[in-house]
């Protein structure tokens, strides 16, 4: 029903009437700042008591602190080349399981490329792989692509799902946000740089607080500012639409960083996690007078200033379609809110942090930060967050990490350790390795929260070279392969569909960073595909593209009709095709041989040249019995195009 | 992004605390679940891609929860928020109290009920008349006089309220259940739940308005899959030009010679497929070549109303200036779920303000541009459906994002501005009970007041319609298991045959 302005006086049975709205609250957080532990008090409305977690909850797998230990050890040693893969095999080896061997060196190449560089192997790689004779060629070839600037594209492609990354507004104008794309270059800059994930986190919250001379610090800010927001608001409308704003930023803080459905509890306390309703608001009191701004900055790869589209305090506020009708864009206090309701105000929220996630022992004032001498603009309230945030010791940093490697363990492997990336709570999956987890959050902190020593560690691993090889004694013990002792086949995201067609044909433009392009027909990578949000990328959206509405850490992999329509008959899809058979130089079997080297780094089989040439003579027939002059020709582009069909094409074993 | 309950790690075994617990599995899954473990084929590889095995035929028809009703849906949004109060809800208190301040009915009326605080006028009566129509002897409005024919086929609903007094936001609730973008639209829902009984057409079609006033306001955010993998998502029929993205083979291309290269790419993909992981996928990829092939021919068919006889062409109203661009979608409709389609939403009017039933300024032109426009084609695929013995297992519904106000918008025709407390919903068909009406709105058709129907409660009753429980029918999504009806919704039994 329509929400009238104003706080009504709550006289719902359900939910007492307080004597004086909003002092009881309020004392009762100011008397939790002071003292710093949380004690158990009755308040007027049941709805936001102050509960501290049980130990129970504290016990709860993922808030745990950090178990690590050894990596075990291992009967067959020899197959071990670092611990991830002591963890692993101890676990298949007390199921009596044996790991799989090594894929070939084709195989490898391909997976591995795939996996940093969501491209295929460039000509002539394959051979130089193969050629390479060192024990440390496979470690060398890992370095060497995390080395390349395509990696930060790979991975910050990753992440954007993650953050519900967009450059326009939703609702019924999808306005543009012109400058939002330098949030995607800031994520590209920052897996290529190995930025430390702890700060890489602290600065998409509070960047433009934490470190406000570096341009890609604002630049991480994008994150907050990322979601939807209606462009057409009635005055009824203004502040329940600004706590929905400040719920989207919370509830992808919340999922992004730490795997946690924090959103679920804006309306009563988490039915599952020990999330209290109250730490809700006093999470979302964080970001109270955030909001969309402009700063102008100049990044490295910049010539001069750019407007850079950032989330901050006391900024110039952009231009809203409600500005007319008096639209505030934020208020200047938080309240509490019974079931989410804002006629239902329950006094104001101070800033405060999950309390499941702070460690018994340590007060909340310690993440307070004042703001520097001078400095007047913002509120700090984001950094005191982010502080918070990344400790491991005292606070969720702990959680943090886990939940990275976890993601990365994820993209490299098909499925995380646990396999609800974005739900470490209670009605999410439990990890198949929590010792694993563990021990690689662990090495993430000690390596000073760089990801690209994980990256090496996961991808050197045998676990991760292994070959496919299936057979029933071992899928009749474990046909789900939870315990790894096989390499999973995966399909490529769409992103790495169109780069590797781009790639193949000779079409990719290695442009890197600046504004993007909603048309399909621009040959640079898809990460700079315009995200619109009323018109998204077609083809990406028949290979399961999110929406970039919410946070999504795994996407769907459908296989659809309509993909094998885009395959065949797109205008686009045809002209890959064309532009592989230009590429091709020689002819006759050569220039076959040439394409699968190029498609699929190997040479075409025996019964695979049969059919080709069977093909190539049927169908030449076919267009000059049709009366084609170039009949030769389009048969060649029909190979073509049947190769980059192929079911090899974008499975990756 | 799972579907799936966790299962016990050894065992396969689902404990039945975290069954409840984790909840998850809407019943197809559930079901499907069991039937797959019991044939020793549900990998937790293929369950990790979000819909298990079924992401491999993602549109295969499941079974709902208890038999039903209705098989298919095609939903006629009057997009724009017609006015109740000037077709089905007739109200004599308004023709009294005509020229009165609504003041005077309710003293607690505000100026920002609707979307425009300085031209709120005074209770305006309807300016069409009404007559009683059908056995029923409901008194509808002049506007719709093919309508008015089929009243008896019709349950309406009188108090339907939503929670946003806002295009785009009523359009989301309306469509995905909350005011919110981001979130699954009913027809996603609904084949995410039932599949679809067509193997080489889209599960759920959408069609926009024909004549280039644009699409309804949040755009496809009101067909989207929200977080339901993409498949599920509404397929738009683009009003001009080819329909749905790459029907049409290459140019270059004859039809043998594509035939001949599609065998070429099954012999090699066949040639690769074995026992390896994931040999299910590649198998169902092979296949989505052949089915595409098939769509090919499958797709133009469906839409090639001229192969209609002129007299069913009549009934629609093909050829009619003032609304053939309508007819034609509404016979397209027909031929849709006909051949198999699960869903088919259709869209009156375009955008705001004149360019659909948002009227503003002059109810009176507005409201009978586009009655005109969907009068005839309506009824006409009503007699049609019924004719060819579908419309019993078929859910036609007809509702806008929310009703407008009693209270004339003052300007210089007058007009109505929004109201969310109050709009008149009607379905047909798919075991509803035709004639009746349920609810009631106050004497001057404001609020809602006998019997207030949430969006949710009317979700609620067309899933039920479809054989499916409401409560669940839920998809696990970071964190938690989101429905179609949130955390509410009461099935209406009452418009149920």
């Amino acid at each position: 029903m329509m929400r009238a302005e104003g706080c009504d006086q709550d006289t719902r049975s359900d939910e007492p009437a307080m004597g004086s709205r909003q002092q009881p609250v309020a004392m009762i957080v100011a008397a939790v700042m002071l003292s710093g532990t949380l004690v158990a008090q009755e308040l007027p409305g049941k709805a936001f008591a102050v509960s501290p977690p049980s130990a129970e909850d504290r016990a709860f797998w993922s808030f745990r602190p950090l178990e690590i230990g050894q990596p075990p050890v291992v009967g067959n040693a020899d197959w071990c080349r670092n611990g991830v893969d002591r963890f692993i095999l101890s676990r298949l080896e007390q199921r009596g399981l044996a790991a799989n061997d090594r894929a070939d060196r084709r195989t490898l190449l391909r997976r591995a490329c795939f996996s940093l560089l969501g491209l295929p192997p460039r000509p002539g790689e394959l051979v130089a792989f193969q050629n390479e004779h060192s024990p440390a060629a496979w470690s060398d070839l890992v370095d060497r692509l995390l080395a390349s600037p395509r990696y930060g594209e790979r991975w910050a492609r990753h992440w954007m799902d993650v953050a519900r990354f967009a450059e326009s507004g939703g609702f019924e104008h999808d306005d543009d946000r012109p400058n939002a794309y330098h949030y995607r270059d800031f994520l590209v800059a920052a897996f290529n740089g190995d930025l430390p994930f702890d700060r890489f986190v602290r600065w998409q919250l509070a960047g433009d607080e934490l470190a406000p001379e570096d341009p890609l610090a604002l630049m991480a800010t994008g994150f907050l500012g990322a979601g939807v927001f209606p462009s057409q608001l009635t005055e009824a409308e203004f502040e329940s639409a600004r706590y929905d704003e400040l719920d989207d930023m919370v509830t992808t803080t919340g999922v992004a960083f730490l795997g946690l459905s924090i959103g679920c509890a804006r309306c009563h306390d988490h039915k599952y996690d020990p999330i209290p309703s109250r730490d809700y608001y006093r999470l979302v009191s964080a970001f109270t007078t955030a909001i969309r701004g402009e700063i102008a900055t100049k990044a490295d790869w910049h010539h001069a200033d750019h407007k850079v589209l950032v989330t901050s305090e006391g900024l110039p506020k952009l231009k809203h379609h409600a500005d007319g009708r008096g639209f505030p864009h934020f208020y200047k206090q938080t309240f509490f809110l019974s079931r989410g309701d804002v006629r239902r105000k329950q006094g104001e929220a101070d800033v405060g942090f999950l309390q499941v996630l702070i460690s018994p022992q340590a007060a909340e004032s310690r993440w307070r930060r004042a703001a520097p001498p001078g400095w007047t603009r913002t509120s700090f309230r984001r950094a005191s967050l982010a502080g918070w945030l990344t400790d491991v010791e005292q606070g969720a940093g702990r959680l943090v990490a886990r939940v990275i490697v976890n993601r990365l363990w994820h993209h490299h492997f098909g499925r995380g350790l646990v396999e609800t990336t974005n739900d470490f709570g209670r009605q999410g999956e439990r990890p198949s390795h929590p010792d694993l987890l563990d021990w690689l959050a662990g090495e993430l902190i000690r390596g000073g929260w760089r990801l690209k020593p994980i990256h090496r560690l996961l991808l050197t691993s045998s676990v991760y070279c292994q070959d496919g090889r299936v057979d029933e004694k071992r899928q009749q013990d474990d046909l789900e392969n939870r315990l790894w002792w096989h390499r999973p086949r995966q399909r490529l995201e769409a992103e790495a569909i169109r780069d590797a067609l781009l790639s193949v044909s000779a079409q990719l433009d290695p442009t890197m960073f600046g504004k993007g392009s909603l048309d399909e027909a621009v040959t640079r990578r898809s990460v700079y595909l315009t995200v619109k949000r009323s018109r998204l990328a077609p083809t990406m959206m028949l290979f399961d593209w999110p929406e970039h509405l919410v946070s999504i850490g795994r996407r769907a992999k459908t296989t659809t009709a309509s993909q094998a329509l885009a395959f065949m008959n797109s205008v686009v899809g045809r002209g890959y095709a064309r532009a592989l058979e230009t590429r091709l130089a020689l002819e006759g079997e050569k220039a076959f041989e040439q394409a699968w080297q190029l498609a699929l780094a190997r040479e075409p089989r025996a019964d695979e040249r049969t059919m080709i040439a069977d093909f190539l003579r049927r169908q030449e027939q076919i267009y000059r019995r049709a009366g084609r002059t170039d009949a030769a020709r389009t048969a060649r582009v029909d190979l073509c195009q049947a190769l980059l069909g192929m079911n090899e094409f974008i499975y990756i074993d | 992004m799972t579907l799936t309950t966790e299962s016990d790690r050894s065992a396969g075994l689902l404990p039945r605390r975290d069954l409840l617990c984790r909840a998850g599995a809407g019943f197809g899954v559930l079901g499907l679940a069991g039937l797959l473990q019991s044939e020793g084929l549900l990998g937790r590889e293929a369950r990790a891609a979000g819909l298990g095995r079924r992401a491999l035929t993602p549109l295969a028809a499941q079974q709902g929860h208890f038999p039903a009703r209705a098989r298919r849906v095609i939903w006629i949004f009057v997009n724009g928020g017609p006015s109740q109060v000037d077709t089905w809800d007739f109200k004599p208190g308004l023709v009294r109290r005509d020229g009165l301040s609504i003041k005077t009915f309710d003293p607690e009326f505000k100026n920002t009920t609707g979307f425009f605080r300085n031209s709120v006028g005074n209770l305006m009566a309807s300016p069409f008349d009404f007559a009683a129509r059908g056995e029923c002897g409901k008194p509808i409005s002049s506007i719709f006089p093919h309508l008015g024919s089929h009243v008896d086929k019709m349950a309406f609903v009188h108090s339907v309220y939503t929670e946003s007094n806002n295009h785009s936001p009523a359009l989301f609730m309306m469509n995905c259940g909350i005011p919110r973008m981001g979130l699954p639209c009913v027809g996603s829902w609904i084949t995410y739940g039932l599949g679809s009984s067509s193997q080489d057409l889209p599960a759920f079609v959408v069609m926009s308005d024909p004549k280039g006033r644009g699409l309804p306001k949040g755009h496809a955010a009101n067909w989207s899959a929200g977080f339901l993998p993409g498949v599920f998502q509404g397929t738009h029929l683009r009003p001009k030009g080819s329909p749905i993205n790459n029907l049409v083979r290459p140019k270059q291309m004859t039809d043998l010679a594509q035939r001949n290269q599609l065998n070429l790419l099954r012999r090699l993909n066949q040639a690769a497929v074995s026992d390896q992981p994931a040999a299910g996928e590649l198998a169902s990829r092979i296949e989505s070549f052949e089915l595409a092939y098939r769509m090919q021919s499958a797709a133009p068919e469906a839409l090639a109303i001229e192969r209609e006889p002129g007299h069913v062409q009549a009934l629609y109203g093909i050829g009619d200036k003032r609304c053939d661009h309508f007819a034609r979608q509404c016979l397209v409709a027909r031929r849709l779920v006909e051949r198999g389609v699960r869903f088919v939403q259709l869209y009156s009017g375009g955008n705001e303000n004149q360019r659909s039933w948002d009227g503003h300024a002059d109810i009176q032109g507005n409201h009978t541009q586009f009655a005109g426009e969907t009068d005839r084609p309506v009824a006409g695929l009503l007699a049609d459906l019924q004719q060819r013995g579908l419309l019993e297992e078929t859910l036609v519904v007809w509702c806008g994002e929310f009703g407008r106000l009693p209270v004339a918008q003052t300007g210089k025709k007058p007009g109505r501005d929004h109201n969310p407390h109050c709009l008149t919903a009607w379905m047909a068909g798919g075991g509803t009970r035709g004639g009746c009406s349920y609810g009631a709105s106050d004497d001057v058709g404001f609020k809602a007041a006998e019997n207030p129907v949430h969006i949710n409660d009317l979700h609620a009753t067309i899933l039920h319609l479809l054989g499916i429980d409401h409560e669940e029918l839920t998809y696990s999504y970071n964190g938690r298991d989101f429905r179609l009806t949130d955390i509410a919704g009461e099935v209406i039994h009452e418009v149920i045959a």
